[in-house]
């Protein structure tokens, strides 16, 4: 390959979401040369998506939160799978990045005395969220666009060049990173390749740091919110470079998502609709998250329509309405009213404010969710109840990393964010993915820093790698070697298949059975995208772009696919038919997805295995939680998620030996 | 398994019946020719499609070549800002029944600015111009060691120019920007609006003399293409009149 495009790096930033710029000013401000590279324009990012708000134990609204009651809210909704160390710091450190944020100039509503506003959400025990009206994602992601354009205006005063430490490539997509197999026993990152959308053109990074931003992997999935850049891309960059992945079988199916009209199906109702009175009910009118409250959390939530309606108003005395239960426990609630028969014309429930305050309110506490509707869909929620049902939301599964620097397995990549895994154990709570980016995002920064800084010797890109990634990357204009052009496959029909397997099989209620034929499935497409032949040119060309993350949906499917299948128990974001308990002896170990050995290595390897590597699955033992942070929880509560002999040691435990174990809570 | 949507429910009364519509599409692709040339295809569209179903339905079903940007597809990030039937509007917000579907739909690339490929321009120009004015708090002195203060009532003041997302469709609909390629435009203008009247901010003064420059805010004609163009509703006119009364009386 001749006359690639060269760029060199302290820190190379994928992605342009709220983790990724956090990451990018973090390296810049410690000095360090920096680019961010998107597959969008910049400041276009799903980020911009998020509605309710950033959670942050700051105490502005109720001073009675702190970072312990986030820290163990934060471990109730993802049912004590969370790496506790990320929890830790996320709760320790989030009002620091809002105010942080703040002094950058971002906007918050304010509280009558002028502090930033904080609103409930579900799964936190206090109003905890900073937001601005109903776009604090937008609000969030334009904040950190700004900080960044003023940065390189600093640049620029000092150095004549805007671009001197901080370079955005805006719809450059990296589709394979490059390793320097010299440095250290399994080599160390060196760089990366891409590709700009405009003019097709490839593009080397050499870099020895490497920071995945890249988000989530909605996009596998039929019905999602997600936007339609969220195709897996770092989870697969991740995997094929010998990073591991974490708790990929744990997926957000965000409850109340639009099922009808078709233009809006897949798009968020904010949770906020809910906090601020939007009530769920049946076919029958009936309200019927009160017949859903799951053991572990009984006692937290009312138990009659008006307790929950006083504790709008009132709640020092009240307890909040179950239509705030945590996601997995709504939407699993919605899945069994639907298919029990109860759910509306086409397949969801219904969502009803319209009836509960008067249309004007609506629109002053809703704003954004009354026009979108009414805009996209010509739906007006100040006059009828939504069709709401659990759409493909969030992954909590992702790259494994180092708690405090970001650091994966891969010496010098490092990952924040969505595409990070650990952090919310099996289920995310609403408000905890913006404090989340703000965290991780700034420590990955800060790790990448460090690590470049500390290097003895900076890794060296390899000809050979490059012109292998790049081979790879034009492959889908070649032809298909076997088989006749009837062979010849389209990314576009390929991708609804995907995701329509995906949704059916692998979607919020699995089985042995079904997941066992989506592994089968997904075997055919993997053979079938190496086929995959697209028309025209490089420049901008939507199908060669979807052809390219085709691969990383598949690698990502796979992974999601194969640990749903070995995790026989339902928690958070996994939900088995067959297994319909909580298993306490899985919440000590976590599913480990790592490229498979063979394969790429094998010289017989049929070229799928290079265009989409193979993954196995394993289990590991989690690292058990520091004792004075399991402190912070009743035993009693620990009973349920805990097994015996991991209680042994606990300090509130009586030294009874004889002493029966408490029943399993079930919450299917 | 997980409950499915059913596809196939009959419409309840009152629902917009499915239609045939053709979208008039500008296709311009460099690499095969310099000419820009208008394309029909007809697609069959349900009651409530948007502009931008339509134009996926074309991309995957009949000629997967066609071009244009997307992302979030709810009207947030600003993306897919097409001009439709001669009007600047966001692909994802237009619903196919308000724009006249009994005759076929013209989807061209906004004006004033690179057609790159199909319904995709070079937005570097319209990013240049919102960098040049500044686009972030200044101030001064310490930092707080957690927030600044900001009443309810100072922080709703700049509210509406807070909602911009960048999709550059009030700046492609004015006229000035199209024969003057050198205007900041309105989204610029908008952008520093925000600055200016934020309680925070210590920078108001440089913007205004920013903005004071010939290629500046006096170009507007009033025009108001951009108010009536703007996808999240801002009164972007209403703000462009602001900063000129704030240069006036640098009152602020």
């Amino acid at each position: 390959m001749t006359e690639i495009e060269r760029h060199d790096y302290d820190v190379l930033v994928i992605g342009a979401g709220g983790a990724g710029l956090r990451a990018a000013i973090e390296a810049r401000e410690r000095g360090l040369r920096t680019a961010i590279v998107c597959k969008s324009l910049f400041g276009k990012a799903h980020t911009v998506m998020a509605e309710g708000g950033c959670a942050a134990a700051m105490g502005n609204v109720n001073e009675n939160d702190s970072w312990q009651v986030h820290f163990r809210d934060t471990m109730r909704g993802g049912k004590f799978l969370n790496n506790w160390r990320m929890a830790e710091l996320h709760a320790k450190e989030a009002p620091d990045r809002v105010w942080e944020l703040e002094t950058y100039g971002a906007l918050f509503d304010r509280t009558k005395d002028g502090r930033i506003s904080q609103r409930h959400f579900g799964g936190h025990t206090y109003p905890r969220l900073a937001h601005v009206g109903d776009r604090t994602g937008l609000e969030l992601l334009r904040t950190m666009q700004q900080r960044i354009v003023a940065l390189q205006q600093d640049d620029f005063a000092e150095t004549g060049d805007y671009e001197a430490r901080l370079r955005v490539f805006a719809e450059c997509t990296v589709t394979e990173l490059l390793k320097d197999p010299a440095v250290g026993p399994d080599g160390a990152i060196a760089g990366a390749l891409g590709y700009w959308r405009e003019s097709g053109r490839l593009v080397v990074f050499s870099a020895p740091a490497v920071v995945l931003a890249t988000g989530g992997i909605g996009k596998s999935f039929q019905v999602t919110s997600n936007s339609w850049e969220y195709t897996g891309d770092g989870h697969a960059l991740a995997l094929r470079v010998g990073a591991d992945l974490v708790d990929m079988e744990f997926v957000q199916f965000h409850p109340t998502g639009m099922v009808w009209p078709p233009s809006v199906k897949g798009i968020l109702v904010t949770e906020g609709v809910r906090g601020d009175g939007g009530v769920l009910k049946n076919s029958d009118g009936k309200r019927f998250m009160f017949d859903y409250v799951p053991d572990v959390f009984k006692g937290q939530y009312a138990q009659t329509e008006d307790e929950a309606d006083r504790w709008y108003d009132d709640q020092e005395s009240n307890r909040r309405t179950p239509d705030l239960l945590p996601r997995d426990e709504v939407a699993r609630a919605i899945n069994t009213e639907v298919k029990e028969g109860r759910g509306s014309p086409h397949g969801g429930v219904y969502l009803d404010i319209a009836s509960r305050m008067p249309a004007e309110e609506i629109k002053r506490r809703l704003p954004s969710m009354y026009h979108q509707f009414k805009e996209l869909a010509d739906v007006d929620i100040t006059a009828e109840p939504m069709e709401v049902g659990p759409t493909c939301h969030y992954v909590m599964g992702g790259i494994q990393v180092d708690p405090d620097t970001g650091q994966s397995r891969v010496p010098g990549l490092f990952a924040a964010g969505e595409c990070a895994g650990g952090m919310h154990g099996s289920n995310r709570l609403g408000g905890n993915s913006l404090s989340d980016l703000l965290v991780f995002g700034r420590r990955a920064g800060l790790g990448a820093a460090d690590y470049v800084v500390g290097l003895e010797r900076r890794p060296a890109v390899q000809a050979a790698d490059v012109d292998a990634a790049a081979v790879l990357t034009l492959a889908p204009f070649d032809a298909p070697a076997h088989g006749g052009p009837d062979d010849a496959e389209n990314p576009y029909t390929l991708h609804a298949e995907l995701q329509r397997m995906m949704n059916d099989l692998v979607g919020i209620i699995r089985t042995e059975t079904e997941v066992a034929e989506a592994q089968r499935r997904l075997g055919e497409l993997r053979a079938r995208v190496g086929h995959v032949f697209v028309e025209g040119h490089r420049q901008y060309n939507p199908g060669w772009h979807l052809a390219l993350d085709l691969r990383n949906m598949l690698m990502v499917s796979e992974a999601v696919a194969a640990s749903a299948l070995l995790r026989t128990e339902s928690r958070g974001g996994h939900t088995r038919e067959d297994h319909p308990g909580l298993d306490p002896e899985w919440r000590h170990r976590v599913l480990v997805t790592r490229r498979a050995r063979d394969g790429a290595d094998s010289t017989d390897g049929a070229e799928s295995e290079q265009v989409v590597p193979r993954v196995v699955v394993e289990p590991a033992e989690r690292v058990p939680m520091r004792a004075d942070l399991l402190a912070l929880f009743d035993l009693t509560e620990l009973e349920k998620y805990y097994t015996d002999a991991e209680l042994a040691e606990h300090p509130g435990r009586p030294a009874d030996p004889g002493r029966p174990a408490d029943p399993v809570g079930g919450t299917a | 398994m997980t409950a499915t949507l059913e596809a196939d429910a009959p419409a309840p009364a009152g629902e917009i019946p499915s239609f045939t519509v053709t979208l008039r599409v500008r296709r311009f692709n460099p690499e095969v020719s310099e000419e820009a040339t208008w394309e029909d295809f007809t697609v069959e569209a349900h009651g409530t499609d948007r502009v931008l179903d339509a134009l996926h339905k074309i991309k995957w079903d009949m000629d997967g070549s066609l071009t244009f940007r997307r992302s979030c597809a709810h009207g947030v990030c600003g993306s897919d800002a097409v001009r439709i039937n001669g009007r600047n509007r966001l692909a994802c917000k237009t619903l196919l029944k308000d724009v006249n579907p009994d005759k076929p739909i013209t989807v061209e690339p906004i004006k004033g600015l690179p057609v790159v490929k199909d319904l995709v321009v070079d937005m570097e120009p319209f990013f240049a111009s919102y960098r040049e004015i500044m686009p972030f708090l200044v101030t001064t002195g310490n930092e707080p060691s957690k927030e600044r203060y900001q009443s309810p009532e100072d922080r709703a003041r700049f509210d509406d120019t807070t909602k911009c997302i960048l999709c550059a469709a009030c700046t492609s609909s004015c006229p000035v920007f199209w024969t003057d390629g050198q205007y900041f435009g309105p989204a610029a203008i908008v952008n520093a609006h925000r600055f200016i009247f934020d309680s925070r901010d210590e920078g108001g003064s440089q913007r205004l003399e920013i903005l004071n420059d010939k290629e500046g805010v006096w170009r507007c004609r009033t025009t108001f293409n951009c108010t009536e163009a703007c996808p999240r509703g801002i009164e972007v006119t209403k703000a462009i009149q602001e900063v000129k009364r704030a240069m006036i009386t640098r009152a602020f």
